[in-house]
């Protein structure tokens, strides 16, 4: 087209065609002809290598600290200090990422897919805190988790929940630890990320939904202190059974227990084991019963729960997006299908109706509106699949793959859960026999609170 | 007791916080799908009617395919044009002329004498009340579209799409001067002008106003072309003026207020002659949505001539 015809053609093509001109354009568009030049798309570079062990050394750096405040110096308050220094930096600055609680779920992808690679700072944040917890019980919750920190916060009426409640409750971690560890393995989801209730809040990003969800967290934290760390964290559940094997654990007094029961309600966690003096005087054969019963009991569970687990591979797998989409391609078949049928029905139908062109006028009006209907509510993953070139066989396999491996999931995922509830039952019939009063080294945080209470200081 | 109450209230908080999560673990319900990328212009298409001052008070459907230019001439007397076609209503409303011409209409102004001055794509025709060709200036360039005409003892100003400038001319075609050339040691921005809607018009001291579309603001030239204010701000709320490049249109009320409309939310608003808002005359929801070139001219008792080419109708609006 000569150039002088060009202006012309434009002007009456945008006047006369102004819907289809008005469709093609995005709104509003952009500047285009001004002197400013778009700047290069800046890729921001991946934090330093530098920064990432920084990181790291300042976690080793809090650990030692804090372990030292706890167990040497036994001073609330600076641990209480530590644990803001801990919500400033791992928290609110380095905005909740790189997570020792995230961790789990890059340790399970990477154990199994060879193609993920694991950075060593993420395996340190993963195994220090466990370290530390090994020799010296939870310093890490104590003051470095800024999850525990943010949490400690809002306890205000601590309630004392009663062994039976916490012990009930105390399932959830191990469900949520079984799921994120499945559910990371199998490549399906990072649950523990997309769940994470305090990231939004050291992001200043949450939604208004997952704002809600923190904020009633956090309410439920006034009166349960820290729900997060004792009811749901599922590092708390590797820290709860490495912390048992510490060596050098907080003690609530420095030396002998007086009895003078002025700890007894001070620990906001249910963490201190009251002393159980009267054995309860339980004869042989009793004693031989409970212990075949817990023989019995470990495999029954374990087995009962891996087949409960295996008989739910399809409501687990249904989380896996490669599922959900073949789920979806399989039902806009069957719709298809149905379409089809109802389509011969409509054929045999317009047969009859020949005569009346009105009618068929008035069906075809109705396919369309149909057919609109239907492309107005397919989904991004069916329109993403669409454009991918992919077959719907291929989507189909991939999908039985990974239903294929939920199946061997489910079953390590239920046992996981049948053991967990087998320990407890068993932990609760085993006798107990205590003098003093002290700190149950799975659950307990090494707070310190309970130390201020103990008059015995040295 | 209040401990009881305590701790129910913390576990009820706590289960829904479990109960949440794995709900929406295990739901098949599918996420939101809204696309996060669409335009939502629902929310700003409506309007609040509480801001506009305006009535519809006359529709006139001028029996034309395409509508491109409009004027307001003595007895205010509206005249309208297309292709080949120019058509002349009177104030009530009733067909006062029609004459032919070759060609098509891109804008268009009258004179003192009542001479019509069309802006014919890449040139200029002017013809008598009668309708008689005149005279018919030269083409100004392979690339000119004039989008926007005004006439005074000055010249006769044309707006030029095509190479983005203002001309100063002669009655007879001449060009007296370039005008809104950008030279930043003058402070002349220059033109941008993205989209083929480039309007001017002149004020009531025949001070000349042009609207720089892609800055979203309305520039008043002296003749020798010394930028001497502008006004106007990019903003999808109704203050400001919307998308990529606006005001299309404008012209000015008999106080020096400014009437302007907009493609993109198709709106036509009232600012001061300071360039502050003050009232709506047509929200988006008087227009068929993606209507563009909505022309606009003023009589002398203030009413509100509006070119819709989407309806094809000449709306007439006045104050309520
Ligand atoms: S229990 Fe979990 S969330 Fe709580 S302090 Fe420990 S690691 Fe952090
Ligand atoms: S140190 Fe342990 S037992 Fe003592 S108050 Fe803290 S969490 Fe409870």
């Amino acid at each position: 087209m000569r150039k002088t015809n060009l202006v012309p053609a434009l002007l009456a093509f945008t006047t006369l065609f102004p819907k289809t001109v008005f469709a093609i354009q995005r709104f509003p568009k952009p500047e285009f002809e001004s002197a400013y030049t778009q700047p290069q798309t800046q890729i921001p570079l991946p934090r330093g290598e530098f920064m990432a062990y920084l990181d790291v050394a300042v976690l080793l750096i809090a650990l030692s600290v804090v372990t030292w405040l706890v167990l040497k110096k036994r001073s609330r308050l600076w641990v209480f200090a530590m644990s803001i220094f801990s919500l400033g930096y791992f928290g609110f600055y380095r905005e909740g990422c790189v997570c020792s609680i995230g961790a789990i779920q890059n340790v399970s992808l990477a154990l199994f897919d060879s193609t993920f690679v694991l950075p060593l700072s993420v395996i340190l944040f993963f195994i220090l805190p466990l370290l530390f917890t090994l020799f010296f019980g939870r310093t890490f919750c104590a003051a470095v988790c800024p999850f525990g920190a943010i949490q400690d916060l809002f306890a205000f009426k601590p309630q004392a929940l009663g062994s039976r409640l916490n012990t009930v409750l105390g399932i959830i971690p191990y469900l949520y630890l079984g799921l994120a560890v499945l559910f990371a393995a199998t490549g399906t989801d990072f649950i523990i990320c997309r769940y994470d209730p305090f990231v939004g809040i050291f992001r200043f990003t949450a939604s208004f939904g997952m704002f809600l969800f923190t904020g009633i967290l956090l309410l439920s934290g006034i009166f349960i202190a820290r729900p997060y760390c004792r009811f749901l964290c599922p590092y708390g559940v590797l820290l709860n059974w490495t912390s048992r094997f510490s060596r050098s654990h907080l003690t609530i007094t420095p030396k002998e227990c007086i009895q003078c029961r002025l700890c007894e309600n001070s620990c906001p966690y249910d963490a201190i084991d009251i002393p159980v003096t009267t054995k309860s005087p339980e004869s042989s054969p009793v004693m031989v019963k409970k212990m075949m019963m817990m023989v019995l009991i470990v495999p029954v569970l374990v087995i009962a729960f891996g087949y409960a687990g295996s008989r739910m591979q399809d409501t687990l797998a249904g989380v896996d997006p490669r599922v959900k989409l073949a789920k979806e391609v399989l039902s806009g078949m069957r719709d298809a299908g149905s379409g089809m049928r109802d389509a011969g029905y409509k054929m045999q139908d317009a047969g009859y109706k020949m005569q009346d062109a009105g009618y068929k006028m008035r069906d075809a009006g109705y396919k369309m509106r149909d057919a609109g209907y239907k492309m107005r509510d397919e989904s991004f993953e069916i329109k993403a699949f669409k454009a991918s070139g992919k077959t719907e066989s291929q989507v189909y396999s991939e999908a039985s793959a990974v239903l294929k491996k939920f199946y061997i999931g489910g079953w390590l995922f239920g046992g996981f859960i049948g053991l967990a509830i087998a320990l407890m039952i068993g932990g609760r019939m085993l006798p107990v026999y205590r003098a003093d009063y002290v700190t149950n080294k799975g659950r307990c945080f090494s707070c310190a609170r309970c130390v201020d209470y103990c008059p015995v200081k040295s | 007791m209040k401990q009881k109450i305590f701790i129910i209230s913390g576990l009820v908080l706590l289960i829904a916080v479990v109960v949440i999560m794995f709900a929406d673990l295990f739901s098949s319900k599918q996420a939101d799908q809204a696309n996060p990328y669409d335009y939502k212009m629902g929310e700003i298409r409506k309007s609040d009617s509480t801001r506009s001052a305006y009535s519809e008070q006359m529709i006139i459907s001028p029996p034309l395919a395409e509508m491109h230019a409009l004027a307001c001439g003595a007895g205010d007397r509206i005249f309208v044009a297309g292709k080949d076609t120019l058509l002349i209503y009177d104030q009530p409303g009733h067909s006062a002329g029609r004459f032919l011409f070759n060609g098509t209409a891109s804008c268009m102004t009258l004179d003192k004498k009542g001479n019509i001055y069309i802006g014919m794509q890449d040139h200029v025709e002017i013809f008598d009340p009668s309708g008689k060709l005149i005279k018919k200036w030269k083409t100004f360039s392979d690339e000119s579209l004039i989008t926007g005409i005004a006439v005074s003892d000055s010249g006769v100003f044309l707006a030029d799409f095509g190479k983005k400038i203002v001309y100063r001319c002669s009655p007879d075609g001449r060009l007296i001067n370039r005008i809104g050339e950008k030279d930043p040691q003058k402070n002349i921005p220059g033109f941008i002008i993205p989209s083929p809607y480039f309007d001017l018009a002149l004020g009531k001291k025949g001070e000349l106003w042009v609207a720089n579309t892609g800055r979203h603001s309305l520039e008043q030239f002296s003749n020798d072309g010394t930028l001497n204010s502008a006004w106007g701000e990019a903003n999808m709320a109704v203050e400001g003026f919307c998308g990529c490049c606006n005001p299309s249109h404008f012209a000015l009320l008999s106080d020096g207020s400014f009437v302007t409309s907009e493609k993109g939310i198709e709106r036509v608003k009232i600012y001061s002659p300071r360039g502050k808002f003050e009232c709506v005359v047509a929200p988006p929801t008087a227009f068929i949505e993606g209507t563009r070139g909505l022309d606009l001219a003023v009589d002398s008792k203030d009413r509100i001539i509006v070119l819709d080419p989407e309806k094809k109708q000449l709306r007439i609006f006045v104050k309520k």
